[in-house]
């Protein structure tokens, strides 16, 4: 502890903190410009001059470190004097009108203070105004050369897009590209706008609602970071988003999905009354003919055809308590285990490879190691556009802390320009190339001896399967040079801490399993396991995916990832139900056994699956045959406009309480920011109102969230730790068994849930039978971009659709110029199981006879395209290779 | 006096390496390189009493004791020849007429601190010098005094000349590391100090070109003799700018504490056309301004401190009674505000209101306050900057206005300059 002295008070603090901090801690005002806490300290406004007795001169507080014996003052009246002139010099060239329109901005609290509201002379400049962007407005008349913006956008988002032109008081910050903000290469973060003190740079939506608002804390509705946000609403309507600083996964950081694509909550297209179709016509009706016309058709079915002619998806967009009442709805209100979620056509590999091989089938590090690695594997993801977030972290450890980065992606996506070794391999291969690491690993004698002889089993039978496995040998098919196979695992195995983060180009294959597989093999050959800095790390696409199934939406697991058999007991004695004891159907199943008029019914919930399931025709098959679609949703979604019975609209996740889980196994809070717009209810309202309307009212007797995760926890024993009250604060990872527990960051420290050992897996490459040919010469890969998520129904109906068109086909410039392709022309691709029309865009980011597309827009409808072909293990569609042809239309 | 660097000032000659050989050239450094020590080399530089000729006036020897010992980690030398300074114009000399005693003091110094790397940062303007100096070094290369295993001892060095993009503030040496980073020329904030980390966060020193020219003389005949040379704590000769209202500007060699008075004087030969003195910038033009009855301080560091200004880069800069000295200051206001990097508020901002001022009085619309309010943004800025810019920019407001206040008040109330014309 330092013992200092501050304005005569003795006060004692933590060794490490600067005098600002301590000032901070105990609630000393003294103004400060250039002080952000993302950033590193900067000590350029000179406004938190502070003396020091002994020292020669003032001293910066924020950049100089408390020590012990420090007699500090903070406003002698030197000091005082000295910030009133510094604040006088910036108001002769600050504009009056924004001080007094807008009290709440640091600068302007500032200028009150000092008593120089009356100072201000500067004038407001058309010419220093931005008005691209159709988030931010920019105007430099009224900046005060904090340079925030600037050094956020190189220290947190890394971009690198404000920068610092001429100098001394000519100094004006503009784009590096030095036209306006939409034409440089922002990313629209909205970082710098969080941190500029003054509004030169401000939210266009907050400039529209000036009075008051209130702010939520919650957690964003988008991808699986789990990004904690603040948003503010004024007359019960959303109009801005922040970042909540403390957040343990985003630190005060957010993307421009999460910040600002929230005006799809008033989009004119969303349905706000329950309907339902009457001779073809969608009809207007109340929620109790809604639930009741719904209840009676279900009960039809059950009695009919069984409970297994009726199934349920539960959604990734959901709560954990909706989802886990989804699938308890299945199983005790109808009687089945034909329930499912979104998690089948991404992540489910991973979710099955992890839990075979390592026992648990999540995360098994933090987002939090990503700054603890030396070595960073990216595979088959590319964060900066889909977890911007975590794109951002990566890109900041590259960067700022040179730690090495291996990409693995067929596209030279924009980690790999900041890797050490960039491995564009021919999709489709990902286990021959990573058998060929391992074949490295283990010939060069790179592996953890000591790991292997303690954690690790079946290291004989490996090492004599993956001699075949040369590098030189797969060279050739992966597109990948055997020297860049051995350098990546070389550096992989020898630059520990080593940690693996992949994404969907690793799961959405008909080897997916094998390849996630393959990845942990590395894992447990090097020792990058249950340690700091190490692991394998999914990221899931979307907000609640890892929850919803673990929260027991899917067909062979219960809630905890618990098998049928094994949960049996259990769960009977705690629903007072009996259980199905027949496995259910996953998705594509369901699909089939409705193509066989088998399954009657499906209630579908958040999940436009005819938009988003790969090989359209096929979904389309399926869902003609049903008798009974129910759709749940915000808006009337491909699946409710083709085949919807009955329409049951929902609260957004703003707009009700309860939790969702992210992909590093955190649950943290979703808060109620404004009422539920129109008649929408949570999704877990109607689930209970249609399970009490099916006579099972008392299995689905809650009355807030809260008491249906309580209910969770003491079924789901690694979460039972977790409560409302311990989120409050944080949210916590699981496993967390206790009210004491602080949360596991890493798993398998000591012992893996399966036992002291995890044994490696002898992998064989089988290739796709989606090869190309001579009438299908191009392979296609499928996925996201960064200004819209998924099917787009969030995003399309958000402004973001200035920043980023919807669906596009990027292909290799060589390839463009051989077909006479120009940038924009339309184009229409032809697989072996459909087609569809979109424009071209030149791209090098993509090899040639390679292709990309996004999958959001119903006007493409892109997966009539993609293949039938599923993972051998989990069903996962096939969405990153199709054999394609094009031509210009 | 015997002249050290200036000696062979003027003789295009001297700046053949065979010209520098037959003169003794290289022999210190072969003597550092092969009798002695690294720490003995130190020892004999915090001996001589040499000081940093740059501004800061920082003993050398104990500036280079601060680089780590015995690790491993790259370090390296960096030379300042970004020589900005107004009224400064001794290291353009320096490396015009003998540019083997600056790298004979580069190997030196490299040795003594264990670094293989050197960079010579030269001002842009001075590309004409910085090839005189490269032609210099590509012989002193190609006769094996650079490069690898010089001398036969297994050390070592490689030397790189880069030329700066024309900014005053690259002249400060966390700015000057900035830009030979490739990046905006902005100081850093300290601590950490250069000799912890300096260029690519390495270990660093920097020292001025004069600075390090003047080690292979204090190895070649010892640190004691060369603290004979100057006044008690500084140590030895220096090179003096003078320019201004003189007969004969130029740069002069001789030993600090020298009197201003001898050097305005005996040296520069007395003022022009018979006018009077009025000021003396002493030591570059960030330095307080003296007055005609200051000039027998003695020319070295504590002499002048103890008067109120300081030695800086010793260019003088002389001003007879034809000099308006508020048009004077508005120059030099108009310099700082122009060369002011903009990276923290009280320079970046009071530069531009402190020139306004000036302007103002200068065209005849000067207001009472004025010279108050000149004072007090002058007072506010130095001390509470990020670099000595700051400070460089108020310390003449300061003086020029409390020293010559009834020129500037002439101004403001008569609107009457009292210049002799």
């Amino acid at each position: 502890m330092l013992q200092v002295t501050i304005n005569h008070h003795p006060c004692a603090f933590e060794n490490g903190i600067s005098i600002l901090d301590a000032l901070r801690m105990l609630s000393i005002h003294i103004p400060t410009l250039c002080h952000d806490p993302r950033l590193q300290p900067y000590g350029g406004c000179r406004l938190c001059l502070v003396r020091v007795k002994g020292w020669p001169g003032p001293v910066t507080a924020c950049n100089t470190l408390l020590s012990d014996g420090m007699e500090i003052e903070t406003h002698s009246s030197e000091i005082e004097r000295h910030r009133r002139t510094l604040l006088r010099l910036f108001a002769q060239r600050y504009p009056a009108a924004p001080a007094r329109q807008f009290p709440d901005k640091e600068f302007h609290d500032d200028l009150r203070a000092y008593d120089l509201m009356d100072e201000l002379r500067g004038a407001p400049d058309r010419s220093l105004v931005d008005d691209s962007h159709p988030y931010i407005r920019v105007d430099m008349s009224r900046c005060v050369h904090c340079y925030r913006c600037v050094r956020i956008c190189n220290e947190v988002q890394g971009q690198f897009v404000w920068q610092v032109w001429n100098r001394g008081d000519s100094t004006r910050i503009r784009p590096h590209s030095q036209t306006t903000l939409m034409e440089s290469s922002c990313v629209s973060c909205g970082a710098c706008v969080d941190s500029c003190p003054t509004g030169a740079l401000e939210d266009r939506s907050l400039l529209e609602h000036l009075a008051s608002m209130s702010w939520t804390k919650t957690t964003c509705p988008y991808c699986g970071t789990g990004c904690e946000m603040i948003v503010g609403a004024h007359q019960g309507r959303i109009v801005s988003i922040r970042p909540a600083l403390h957040s343990p996964v985003s630190k005060g950081h957010l993307c421009v999905k999460g910040r600002y694509a929230f005006d799809y909550h008033y989009a004119h297209d969303r349905i706000t009354t329950p309907m339902i179709r009457q001779d073809g016509q969608w009809k207007r009706v109340s929620w109790e003919q809604a639930i009741s016309f719904t209840a009676e058709n279900l009960r039809r079915f059950v009695a009919n055809y069984g409970p297994d002619s009726v199934a349920v998806l539960g959604s990734a967009r959901a709560t954990n308590e909706e989802n886990y009442l989804a699938q308890k709805f299945a199983r005790v209100a109808l009687g089945t285990n034909n329930v499912d979620c979104c998690a089948r056509v991404c992540h489910a590999p991973t979710a099955v490879a992890m839990k075979l091989m390592l026992g648990t089938g999540a995360s098994t590090n933090s987002f939090d190691d990503i700054e603890r690695a030396r070595t960073l594997l990216v595979c088959g993801a590319n964060p900066t556009e889909n977890h911007p977030i975590v794109g951002a972290r990566i890109k900041q450890a590259a960067l700022q802390r040179g730690a090495h980065l291996i990409v693995i992606d067929p596209r030279r996506i924009e980690l790999a320009e900041y890797a050490d070794y960039h491995l564009p391999l021919r999709p489709g291969t990902n286990v021959p190339l990573l058998n060929a690491m391992a074949y490295t690993i283990v010939e060069e004698q790179l592996y953890d001896a000591a790991f292997l002889q303690e954690r690790v089993s079946e290291w004989e039978e490996f090492r004599n399967f993956i001699q075949s496995w040369v590098p030189e040998q797969v060279a050739g098919a992966c597109r990948v040079s055997a020297d860049l196979i051995r350098r990546a695992a070389r550096l992989y195995a020898t630059a520990k801490p080593a940690m693996s983060i992949h994404g969907l180009g690793m799961t959405e294959h008909t080897q997916g399993t094998e390849s996630v597989m393959c990845l942990v093999n590395l894992a447990l050959l090097t020792g990058n396991l249950g340690k700091a800095g190490t692991g394998v790390n999914p990221l899931r696409g979307q907000n609640n995916v890892q929850g919803s199934a673990h929260m027991g939406c899917e067909p062979n697991h219960l809630t905890g990832f618990v098998a049928l058999e094994q949960g049996k007991n259990l769960f009977e004695s705690a629903w007072h139900a009996p259980l199905p004891a027949k496995k259910g159907l996953n998705v594509m199943e369901m699909m089939d056994a409705a193509e066989k008029g088998e399954l009657k019914a499906l209630w579908a919930i958040g999940y436009d699956l005819f938009l988003t399931n790969a090989n359209s025709s096929k979904t389309k098959r399926a869902l003609q045959s049903l008798d009974f679609v129910i759709v749940q949703d915000m808006f009337l979604n491909e699946t409710a406009r083709e085949f919807g019975s009955v329409f049951l609209p929902v609260a957004s996740p703003f707009e009700k309480e309860g939790t969702f889980m992210n992909a590093e196994r955190r649950i943290q809070r979703v808060r109620k920011v404004t009422q539920p717009l129109g008649q929408t209810w949570s999704d877990w309202e109607i689930i209970c109102t249609m399970a009490s309307a099916m006579g099972k009212g008392s299995f689905f007797n809650y009355h807030s969230p809260e008491e249906i995760w309580d209910e969770i926890r003491s079924v789901w024993k690694a979460g039972s730790g977790i409560s409302y009250r311990r989120m409050e604060q944080a949210g916590l990872q699981w496993p967390c068994p206790s009210g004491e527990h602080p949360g596991t960051e890493i798993l398998h420290s000591d012992t893996f849930p399966i036992g002291k050992r995890a044994a490696l897996r002898r992998i064989e490459f089988n290739p796709t039978a989606e090869t190309t040919s001579q009438e299908f010469p191009f392979l296609l890969i499928t996925g996201r971009t960064l200004y819209h998520f998924n099917a787009g129904t969030m995003t399309g109906r958000t402004n973001n659709t200035l920043l980023g068109a919807a669906d596009r086909l990027d292909i290799a410039p060589q390839d463009a110029q051989r077909l006479g392709l120009r940038n924009g022309q339309r184009v229409r691709i032809r697989s072996r199981w459909g087609e569809a029309i979109l424009s071209a865009q030149l791209s090098p980011a993509i090899a040639p006879g390679e292709l990309f597309a996004t999958f959001q827009a119903p006007q493409v409808f892109l997966n009539h395209v993609t293949s039938p072909y599923r993972d051998a293990y989990a069903a996962t569609p096939e969405y990153k290779v199709t054999a394609v042809a094009i031509e210009a239309v | 006096m015997e002249k050290i660097l200036s000696k062979h000032f003027f003789n295009p000659e001297a700046r053949r390496l065979s010209f520098y050989l037959q003169n003794d050239g290289y022999e210190a450094a072969r003597k550092a390189l092969t009798c002695m020590s690294p720490q003995e080399i130190i020892e004999e530089v915090m001996k001589s009493n040499l000081r940093g000729l740059g501004g800061a006036g920082f003993p050398t020897g104990r500036k280079w004791s601060f680089i780590p010992k015995d690790s491993p980690e790259p370090r390296y030398l960096v030379v300042n020849c970004d020589e900005s300074e107004p009224g400064t114009f001794k290291d353009r000399h320096i490396i015009e007429w003998t540019p083997h005693t600056l790298l004979e003091g580069v190997m030196i110094a490299s040795f003594a601190i264990g670094a293989h790397q050197c960079f010579v940062y030269a001002r842009g303007e001075y590309v004409r010098y910085a090839n005189i100096l490269q032609t210099a070094l590509e012989e002193a290369y190609r006769a094996g005094f650079f490069g690898k295993n010089i001398f036969g001892t297994g050390f070592d060095l490689d030397v790189m000349i880069h030329l700066g993009a024309g900014a005053y503030i690259c002249g400060e040496e966390s700015a000057l590391l900035e830009s030979l980073e490739g990046k905006k020329g902005w100081p850093r904030l300290k601590p950490p100090f250069p000799a912890v980390s300096g260029l690519f966060g390495r270990p660093t020193i920097i020292n001025n070109t004069e600075t390090i020219s003047y080690v292979p003389v204090i190895i070649r005949n010892g640190g004691e003799w060369f603290s004979r040379l100057g006044s008690l704590k500084s140590g030895g000769m220096r090179l003096y700018s003078v320019s201004g209202h003189i007969r004969k500007p130029g740069v002069y060699e001789l030993p600090l504490g020298t009197s201003l008075r001898e050097i305005i004087y005996t040296y520069a030969e007395g003022m022009r056309n018979g006018r009077k003195l009025k000021a003396v910038i002493p030591g570059g033009s960030s330095t307080p301004v003296l007055t005609a009855q200051e000039i027998d301080v003695k020319m070295d560091f504590e002499s002048l401190a103890a008067i109120g200004s300081m030695l800086g880069s010793a260019g003088v800069i002389v001003m007879d009674e034809s000099a308006c000295l508020v048009k004077a200051l508005a120059v030099l206001g108009k310099f700082y505000q122009h060369e002011s990097c903009g990276q923290c508020t009280p320079c970046r901002e009071g530069t531009g209101w402190m020139t306004r001022i000036l302007h103002r009085i200068l065209t005849g619309r000067g207001v009472k306050g004025d010279l108050e309010n000149l004072v007090r943004v002058a007072n506010n800025i130095q001390g509470n900057t990020i670099c000595a810019l700051g400070d460089g920019a108020a310390m003449p407001m300061i003086s020029f206005v409390t020293k010559f206040r009834e020129e500037f008040e002439s101004h403001i109330f008569h609107k009457r300059c009292t210049a002799v014309r």
